[in-house]
C-alpha cells in the first residue's frame, strides 16, 4: 500500500504533466496560479488515498447482486442443498479485499 | 410567479477548463436560497469526479469538513447509498463523468446558510450522468460543510481532468 507521501509524489507528477491548467472565473480563462496547482496536487492525493483505503466499498456495492437476486440464490440454496450465495458474497470480498 | 429566480452568475465553457467559479466578485448575499445548475458538462478524462467546494471571502475552502449522504441510482447495477464524511470537497458523482460523445453531466444543487456566518452551508444535489456503455447515474442527497463562516460563491472541478465544455449557472431565490 502506498503512502499519503508516496501518493502526493504520484499526484504532483500527474498534475505537472497536465499542465498548463486553467480555471474559468469571472468569464475568463485563467491559468491557476501557484496556490491552485499546490491545491490541485493536494486535492489529487487526498482522493487517491481515499480511494486506496475506501475504495473496495463502492467497489464491492457495485459487485453485489441485487437483494431479490441474493433472496433467490438463498431460496435456491435451501431447496438444492447448494451454496451459491454464501460464494457469490465470497467471490465479491475476495476480488475487492479490504486494504490491510 | 414570473422573475422569482433571479441569475446571479454564469459560466459558458467552451475550452478545457479544470475548474470553474461562480460568485466570488458576482455574489448577491440579498437571497437565504441559492441554486446552482449545471447543463450538459463535459469531461476530458473517464470517470473523472466532479467535486464541489464552497468560496470564502472568493476563495474556495478545502479543509477536510464536507460531509455527504447520498443514493445512487444506476441503470446496470445495484443502488448504492453513499457516504462522503470529512472530505475536502463535495463528490457530486458517484463512479465519474465519461468521454463518450453522447456522454454528459447534468444536475441542480440548492444552497442554504450561505451568508450566515455563525451556522453550516448546506447542499442538496439531483444529478443526471450518461456515461460510459451507455449507463445512466442519478444521485439524491444532500451535504453540509461543517465550518460556521460565510460564502459567496461555488467552485466545480474535474479533478485530474478537464471540463471541455458546459453551462454554469447561479440563481439567487427571490423573498
Amino acid at each position: 500500500m502506498a503512502t499519503l507521501e508516496e501518493l502526493t509524489t504520484e499526484a504532483t507528477a500527474e498534475i505537472e504533466a497536465a499542465k498548463p491548467l486553467y480555471k474559468q472565473v469571472n468569464k475568463e480563462r485563467l491559468e491557476f496560479t501557484d496556490d491552485d496547482y499546490a491545491q490541485a496536487v493536494t486535492d489529487l492525493a487526498n482522493s487517491k488515498w481515499n480511494e486506496q483505503e475506501f475504495g473496495y466499498i463502492q467497489a464491492r456495492q457495485e459487485a453485489y447482486g441485487s437483494i431479490a437476486d441474493q433472496l433467490d440464490m438463498q431460496y435456491w440454496d435451501k431447496v438444492n442443498g447448494t451454496n451459491t450465495w454464501q460464494e457469490h458474497i465470497a467471490q465479491v470480498k475476495s476480488d475487492n479485499p479490504k486494504p490491510a | 410567479m414570473a422573475g422569482s429566480l433571479i441569475k446571479i452568475d454564469e459560466e459558458i465553457v467552451t475550452s478545457a477548463v479544470a475548474s470553474v467559479e461562480l460568485g466570488g466578485t458576482d455574489w448577491d448575499s440579498s437571497y437565504d436560497v441559492y441554486q446552482l445548475v449545471i447543463s450538459n458538462m463535459e469531461m476530458s478524462l473517464n470517470n473523472a469526479q466532479i467535486r464541489l467546494k464552497f468560496l470564502a471571502g472568493g476563495t474556495p475552502q478545502s479543509t477536510s469538513n464536507y460531509d455527504e449522504a447520498s443514493k445512487v441510482l444506476v441503470s446496470n447495477t445495484t443502488f448504492a447509498n453513499n457516504s462522503l464524511p470529512n472530505y475536502s470537497a463535495f463528490v457530486i458523482t458517484y463512479v465519474g463523468a465519461s468521454t463518450d460523445t453522447n456522454a454528459r453531466f447534468n444536475s441542480n444543487h440548492f444552497l442554504f446558510n450561505m451568508n450566515n456566518a455563525s451556522e453550516y452551508s448546506f447542499m442538496t444535489q439531483e444529478t443526471s450522468a450518461f456515461k460510459n456503455g451507455a449507463v445512466l447515474e442519478g444521485k439524491q442527497g444532500g451535504g453540509v460543510y461543517t465550518v460556521a463562516e460565510a460564502h459567496n460563491g461555488v467552485e466545480i472541478t474535474a479533478l485530474g481532468g478537464n471540463v471541455t465544455a458546459g453551462t454554469f449557472t447561479l440563481y439567487g431565490l427571490k423573498k
